[in-house]
C-alpha cells in the first residue's frame, strides 16, 4: 500500500497560515490503513489545528471528513462534499489524493498534509517497511521474491556489495541486505542455482526515467 | 438491506457483474424472476459498477455512508456513585480473575474523589480485615 507520514505540526499550520474555513479530507484507503491519513487521524488534526495558541491568530473554522477514495477523479466530483464558504482544503491523503483534489476543484488550494513515504507493506503491528518502487519491469521472478530494486539501498540486480555484513547493510540502522536475504530464500526454494545466472539489463525505460507513466484498461470504459 | 443499491434504472442488463474486478456482485435467474446478488465481504467498493452501469442505476452513496450495524449486546457496568458506563460485567470478571481482585465499580473522578465513608461502604468487602481495623 502507499505509506504517509503526517507533516510536523509547525510545518500545517504554516501551510493553512490565513485561511478561514478550512475542510480537513481524510483518505479511507491506503493512509487509513497505515494510521496516518484516515479518519482517527482527521479528526486528531482537526482538533490539534483548532488550538487557538498554534498560529497566533483565530483558529480557522473547522471541517473534517473522511472519503473513500481521494484518487479517483469522478467519485470525489460526485460524492466528497465540499461546504460552500471552504476556502482551503488540507488533504491527509498520498499525492495522487492530493492532485486527484486539485483537478476537480480548481478554484481551491489543496494542501497536503502527509508526506507520501513509500510502496510498502506492513511487517509488525505498526511498522511498514519500503518493498516496491514500481519500476515498471519486475524482477520478483528471479530474485526469490525480494525485490533488491527497492530493498538494497544500491538497488544492485547483481549483488550483494561489499557493504553487506552479518545479513545488514552498511548504510546503518536495522536495514537488511536485500541480497542476503535474496540468498537466504534461494536456499529455501532450493533454487541457489538461479544465484549464479546474471541478470539482464534492466529496461529502465519502464521506470521514471520515462517519464511519468499511465495506464489504460480500454475494455474498462463505460457502455454509451 | 443490501449495501449495494439500484434504483429503477436498473434493467438487469448484468454490466455491473460482469465488470465487477472484485466478484462480488452475481446474479440467479430464478423461475421468471432475476435476482442482482451482492457480496459485502468481497466487495473492494472500487466504484466500477457505478463507473460502467449504462442506466445510471448504481447508488453508490449507500457503499460510501452505510448505517452501523449491531455486532454484540453486553451487561455495562456503571460507577455506583454518577452511574457513567465504566466496562462491560464479563470485561470486569476477565480483568478480577487476572489481578486476583474484584474492581471497585467507580468512575475515575470518584474513586478518587468521593467521600471517604462511601468509599469504605462500596469497597469494605475487598478490603481485609486487618486494614478495618486499623
Amino acid at each position: 500500500m502507499i505509506v504517509g507520514k503526517l507533516k510536523p505540526l509547525n510545518e500545517i499550520a504554516a501551510s493553512i497560515a490565513g485561511y478561514k474555513n478550512i475542510l480537513i479530507a481524510g483518505c479511507g484507503s491506503c493512509v487509513t490503513v497505515c494510521l496516518s491519513g484516515g479518519d482517527r487521524e482527521t479528526m486528531a488534526l482537526a482538533r490539534e489545528l483548532s488550538n487557538p495558541g498554534l498560529r497566533g491568530d483565530a483558529p480557522p473554522s473547522i471541517r473534517a471528513a473522511t472519503f473513500l477514495r481521494q484518487c479517483e477523479r469522478d467519485l470525489v466530483k460526485d460524492y466528497l462534499q465540499v461546504p460552500a464558504e471552504t476556502d482551503a482544503i488540507l488533504s491527509l491523503a498520498c499525492g495522487a489524493g492530493v492532485q486527484t483534489l486539485s483537478s476537480v476543484f480548481e478554484k481551491l488550494p489543496i494542501i497536503p498534509a502527509l508526506n507520501t513515504s513509500f510502496l510498502g507493506a506492513l511487517d509488525e503491528p505498526g511498522v511498514w517497511r519500503e518493498k516496491c518502487l514500481g519500476c515498471g519491469d519486475c524482477v520478483l521472478a528471479s530474485t526469490a521474491g525480494i525485490c533488491p530494486i527497492a530493498r538494497c539501498a544500491k538497488r544492485l540486480l547483481n549483488g550483494p556489495c561489499g557493504g553487506s555484513s552479518k545479513g545488514k547493510c552498511e548504510i546503518g540502522g536495522d536495514v537488511d541486505c536485500a541480497w542476503q536475504l535474496i540468498v537466504d530464500r534461494l536456499k529455501v526454494l532450493d533454487r541457489l542455482k538461479d544465484y549464479e545466472k546474471l541478470q539482464a539489463v534492466k529496461d529502465w525505460s519502464q521506470d521514471r526515467g520515462g517519464g511519468p507513466r499511465s495506464s489504460h484498461r480500454v475494455a474498462n470504459a463505460p457502455f454509451e | 438491506m443490501s449495501y449495494f443499491r439500484v434504483n429503477e434504472q436498473c434493467n438487469g442488463c448484468l454490466a455491473c457483474v460482469q465488470n465487477c474486478p472484485a466478484s462480488a456482485l452475481d446474479y440467479v435467474d430464478d423461475g421468471n424472476k432475476r435476482k442482482l446478488l451482492h457480496n459485502i465481504t468481497l466487495c473492494a467498493r472500487c466504484g466500477n459498477c457505478w463507473r460502467i452501469c449504462p442506466q445510471k442505476a448504481v447508488q453508490f452513496q449507500s457503499l460510501l455512508k452505510g448505517p452501523w450495524e449491531e455486532v454484540a449486546t453486553m451487561e455495562l457496568v456503571r460507577c455506583v456513585i454518577c452511574g457513567e458506563p465504566l466496562y462491560t460485567v464479563n470485561f470486569s470478571a476477565d480483568l478480577a480473575a487476572k489481578i486476583d481482585r474484584s474492581l471497585e465499580p467507580l468512575c475515575p473522578s470518584h474513586r478518587q474523589a468521593h467521600p471517604f465513608a462511601i468509599w469504605k461502604k462500596i469497597s469494605s468487602h475487598l478490603i481485609p480485615e486487618k486494614e478495618t481495623q486499623r
